[in-house]
């Protein structure tokens, strides 16, 4: 009976039922006529959106001596706080010095208790120390220990656009066999794992192209199975342990983002086309300058179209065994030859290169008074100090960006003087999004106290 | 107290291979047991501590049918009273809810809507977990990324589904009188439902599926749309979605939970065949034929025989033995302009072939994997290991015994497995010994001293790979493992990487003897006899099975039948097509823990 008298409703009816309930707040472009008098607002006195990404590289840089470990890393400046020197290392920041701070001594409080070799510093993310899973006689594997820094700003403000966070990547030579603590960057917690896109035109299938019209026939209906299978989840959740119950929590929420996304309008701007670039290698080469160069043009667009304002960008893995141009080994291996430190040097070299183009093009991006850069916050960092030592001390952590107006500028060399929390840096940074953060991180990665020096 | 009666063991599967009387079976393998109980004991010890097995000959010794009964193997089908006893010992991991992977998922849609459906489905891929995909599918969450690639998949398979309509007919098959014919599209949710969700559908279910099919059939004017809606709404349903495993009370097993005959049919199908049950199955399974050992054999049987098992087994194999890597094996292509893709895919069927040939053609003594003195090449093969005329093999695979001084036998002498656990430009060792130890001897390897800033030793006089690892082992901190893991990949030398026999390693002559466990070897048949000797192989093609089909890595009160189903195998003659069927009707395979709480 109850379906019969849902036939005599109308379509119109049935539309608004079906998506009624749900307003989906997708945000706009900043255009110059939404903005305030001085271009460093909007004009309803809101401030403007801002940014974090997550930029990783893998396997750490080059040492000063490889024969003396204890000397540290070519990485650091010889002077600290602005206008500090520019290693070669660093040099490639050359052009947007003023908005990267490095950030030397920190300890990664989250590498303890569980200690193991590149997991441990992965964890400079989150500021959770890593669950490792019992072996058993089989290959290892561990977890986060909780949400990465960019899932708990995405948790924050992911609400306000079309996607919640984006997780791109540009060398596929990563290890996938040891959990997800070294494969993927970006975490909502111990068991949600977010996977990477490693091809550009997928990446911008995902950020520019998933926009369902407004009068596709098949929208209610779509929408209509998801709120059936919803129902079938909650349903399932009575049955299952504690464990399942959470995991179908998950599958919840993402049924009702989808929902959102399929209800939601493309954004008001002049969304880009397909990039020619995909993530295909070339005679068994991987093109990585020209992967790096699409995903960050890609992130920029999405960036001004305010498709999203938080991503995570893995360039290469933890124990990745990618093969920088010039080079005939896998960086992992190579960073584990004391006689192979100047091919570790060239590929930081590379690495801090590709990192400043996306930097570059967010700085030449004009919005409002300023530029995108002005108004995001990227923090750069590795799984360690270098590879053949494996240390978490001093691991590098680079800064870019001026927050909005919260982080300092011009940026600074800090070298901590009391091996402090590293964790207090990604507070920092992501106190520069959301300033009602007050804490990240747990066990010995927790920090409540976020580093002042890189505060404005 | 192990109460398993001696029938538990008991088993016969396979061509050719007729039933034996089930006393007789019984005898057979009550004693081999009892053997393979002391010779395990070294295995148990490795995995956990010694004080959790005492008792465990307490259960052999007495299990010559302690509650005797009937045999259970002849009556299958009467209900669990008389179904093989459950050991109060086992204390399974608790019930959790299992992703399909992708491939089932693949198979499954294949299944219900034919091959153009298949060809769209696009589920999202799977994250392994301690080496298993399975074990992520059990842990990890859906997120966005995953529920929008389901989604899209559905309505993709939705849409060539519709295409199919002799297919469709196989759902309720009746023919609509209108766009809106409620009773018709109630029959196609329930007979489709039915077999996507592996068991009848509730009253709730059926009401909220015929509702959002005839909304949109409505919408549309058009019947068939209802049935696409239904298709795409299902298909991202998180009964179809999810093996459900959480079993229901039985009073008999206090604690622990026995899974239902529609779920023992998910488990069993999904494991056996990478695909859901077919009707014959969900028909045994409502008719109470999977509440027992004997029944649950009996289809087994079936489906082990049926064409869907081989390929399933393959999949297995392919992520087991690191196969389906070597698609996307980077190697340096200056090194090795001879490593393209079609030699790739060249290797990992010579892998297959050679499981193929042991586990189905011959249904004889699986360990010959380990030491096989023959193995199937095609011509780019043959070029590989140097065999005269080489193109005269064409593209088919074709039996051959190696070149004998390259010291070929079984999977450590084949180039796939040889070239996946190495470097982009040079062979690994220690990749190739840390394999052995972990995948095939199932024994953990300690993880590396984290956080310690050595100093390492100069390499720079080393000439060969040899020579630089044996050069780390000089440091104490590293030497405990690395002589633990790197021996046995010094054994290999002779394989370069990408698996051509060498003589010379960076213009030095390479050096292949080695030992495992104080036993000499030199080259792939000399270390495989050695492995195939090791009652931890064994084992661990039955662990890594397990850990697959059940979605996690044995628990402490799991391990005593597991032992039991080890030493079923070795009864069995170690046949591959026997330890499906017998891991299938085990108690480790039909009983789950309680929910966590």
């Amino acid at each position: 009976m109850k379906l019969l008298k849902k036939m005599h409703l109308s379509r119109r009816t049935m539309l608004r039922g079906a998506i009624g309930g749900t307003t989906v707040a997708l945000g706009l472009p900043i255009l110059e006529a939404m903005l305030d008098a001085n271009g460093e607002a909007l004009a309803d006195g809101t401030d403007m959106p801002r940014r974090l990404v997550t930029w990783f590289w893998g396997n750490g840089v080059a040492l000063n001596d490889a024969n003396n470990p204890g000397a540290g890393l070519r990485f650091y400046p010889g002077t600290t706080g602005a206008g500090y020197e520019l290693t070669p290392q660093l040099a490639p920041f050359a052009n947007v010095r003023e908005y990267v701070s490095i950030c030397s001594q920190m300890q990664c409080g989250a590498a303890q208790p569980g200690r193991r070799g590149h997991h441990d510093g992965c964890v400079l993310l989150s500021g959770h120390p890593f669950i490792e899973l019992p072996a058993n006689g089989a290959p290892y594997a561990s977890k986060f220990g909780g949400p990465s820094i960019d899932q708990v700003v995405a948790d924050l403000v992911g609400s306000q656009t079309f996607l919640p966070s984006v997780q791109l990547a540009v060398s596929k030579r990563i290890i996938g066999s040891e959990g997800p603590t070294l494969e993927f960057m970006s975490h909502k917690g111990p068991d949600q794992p977010l996977p990477q896109i490693f091809n550009p035109q997928e990446a911008w299938n995902q950020m520019f192209a998933s926009f369902t019209v407004p009068d596709d026939p098949d929208k209610p209906h779509r929408i209509n199975a998801l709120d059936a299978i919803g129902e079938d989840v909650i349903a399932l959740q009575a049955r299952v342990g504690s464990a399942d119950k959470q995991r179908l929590e998950a599958h919840l929420s993402s049924i009702e983002q989808i929902r959102n996304q399929i209800d939601a309008l493309a954004p008001a701007c002049e969304l880009p086309g397909s990039p020619a670039q995909t993530n295909d290698d070339v005679e068994g080469v991987e093109q990585i300058a020209a992967v790096n160069d699409a995903m960050a043009e890609l992130l920029r667009m999405a960036f001004i179209c305010d498709v999203t304002r938080v991503a995570s960008f893995q360039f290469s893995g933890s124990v990745g065994y990618t093969v920088f141009p010039g080079l005939s080994s896998g960086h992992h291996d190579l960073t584990h030859e004391a006689s192979q430190n100047d091919a570790v040097d060239q590929a930081t070299i590379f690495t801090m290169e590709q990192l400043a183009v996306l930097l570059q093009k967010l700085a030449d991006t004009p919005e409002g008074a300023g530029n995108v850069l002005d108004n995001a916050c990227l923090v750069a960092t590795s799984d360690a100090a270098s590879g053949l030592t494996h240390s978490v001390f001093d691991v590098p952590i680079i800064v870019a960006g001026g927050g909005g107006g919260a982080l300092t500028n011009p940026g600074i060399h800090y070298r901590s003087p009391s091996e402090e929390n590293a964790t207090d840096i990604m507070l920092a940074a992501v106190q520069s999004v959301c300033p009602e953060i007050t804490e990240l991180g747990s066990g010995n990665g927790y920090s409540n106290t976020p580093l002042s020096a890189l505060k404005a | 107290m192990n109460q398993r009666p001696h029938v538990a063991t008991a088993t016969f599967v396979g061509r050719g291979v007729g039933r034996r009387a089930q006393w007789f079976r019984g005898k057979l393998g009550n004693v081999g047991r009892g053997m393979m109980s002391i010779r395990l004991a070294g295995l148990v010890a490795l995995s956990w501590s010694l004080g959790c097995y005492s008792g465990i000959d307490d259960g052999r010794a007495n299990s010559g049918g302690a509650d005797g009964g009937e045999d259970a193997g002849m009556d299958g089908g009467d209900g669990p009273g008389d179904d093989e006893p459950i050991s109060e010992d086992l204390e399974p991991a608790p019930a959790r809810i299992r992703l399909l992977l992708s491939r089932q998922y693949v198979n499954a849609v294949r299944d219900l809507f034919g091959d153009a459906a298949a060809e769209v489905a696009a589920p999202p891929g799977n994250t392994p977990l301690n080496g298993f995909d399975s074990i992520g599918a059990s842990q990890l969450s859906l997120g966005d990324a995953e529920v929008d690639a389901f989604e899209s998949s559905a309505n993709l398979v939705a849409d060539a589904a519709i295409g199919q309509p002799a297919m469709l007919a196989a759902y309720g098959g009746c023919t609509p009188s209108g766009p809106t014919d409620e009773a018709c599209l109630a029959d196609f949710v329930s007979e489709l439902g039915r077999r996507m969700f592996r068991r009848p559908l509730t009253d709730d279910e059926l009401t909220r599926y015929v509702g959002v099919g005839m909304t949109a059939a409505a919408d549309y004017g058009d019947a068939l749309a209802g049935q696409r809606r239904i298709i795409a709404t299902m298909l991202q349903s998180p009964y179809f979605l999810y093996q459900v495993e959480v079993g229901e009370p039985d009073s008999e097993m206090e604690g622990r939970r026995r899974l239902t005959g529609y779920e023992m049919a998910t488990r069993m199908s999904l494991f056996l065949s990478d695909s859901i049950p077919d009707g014959e199955l969900l028909d045994a399974a409502e008719a109470g034929d999977l509440d027992t050992a004997a029944g649950i054999r009996a289809q087994a049987q079936r489906i082990v025989a049926g064409e869907k098992a081989p390929a399933a087994l393959d999949e297995f194999f392919s992520e087991y033995l690191r196969l389906r890597e070597l698609p996307t094996l980077p190697k340096d292509p200056a090194v090795f302009p001879e490593f393209t893709p079609v030699l790739a895919d060249s290797m990992w069927r010579e892998t297959l072939t050679l499981i193929e040939d042991v586990a189905w053609t011959q249904d004889g003594d699986f360990l010959q994997i380990f030491d096989a003195p023959y193995t199937f090449v095609d011509a780019e093969l043959a070029a590989l290991y140097q065999l005269p005329d080489p193109a005269s093999f064409g593209t088919e695979m074709t039996q051959v015994t190696l070149p004998p001084e390259q010291r070929r036998g079984g999977i450590f002498g084949h180039a796939g497995l040889m070239a996946s656990l190495g470097h982009i430009a040079s062979t690994s060792p220690t990749l190739r010994g840390k394999f052995v130890r972990e995948n095939i001897m199932c024994t953990s390897v300690p993880p590396p001293p984290p956080g310690i800033v050595t100093d390492l030793p100069d390499t720079s006089d080393a000439v060969t790979m040899r020579e630089r690892l044996e050069a780390h082992m000089e440091d104490p901190t590293c030497s405990g493992c690395h002589a633990f893991i790197d021996p046995i990949g010094f054994g290999l030398e002779n394989y370069d990487a990408i698996g051509r026999f060498r003589t010379l390693d960076n213009g030095a002559p390479i050096d292949a003897s080695a030992d495992i466990d104080g036993q000499p070897f030199e080259g792939a048949a000399e270390l495989g006899t050695l492995v195939r000797a090791d009652e931890r192989a064994a084992g661990c093609i039955v662990r890594g099975l397990f850990r697959h089909s059940t979605g996690h890595l044995e628990v402490e009160g799991e391990e005593q039948e597991l032992e039991a189903l080890e030493a079923t195998f070795a009864d069995e003659g170690y046949r591959m097509q026997a330890l499906l069927v017998e891991l299938v009707a085990s108690p480790l395979f039909r009983v789950v823990g309680e929910p966590d709480a």
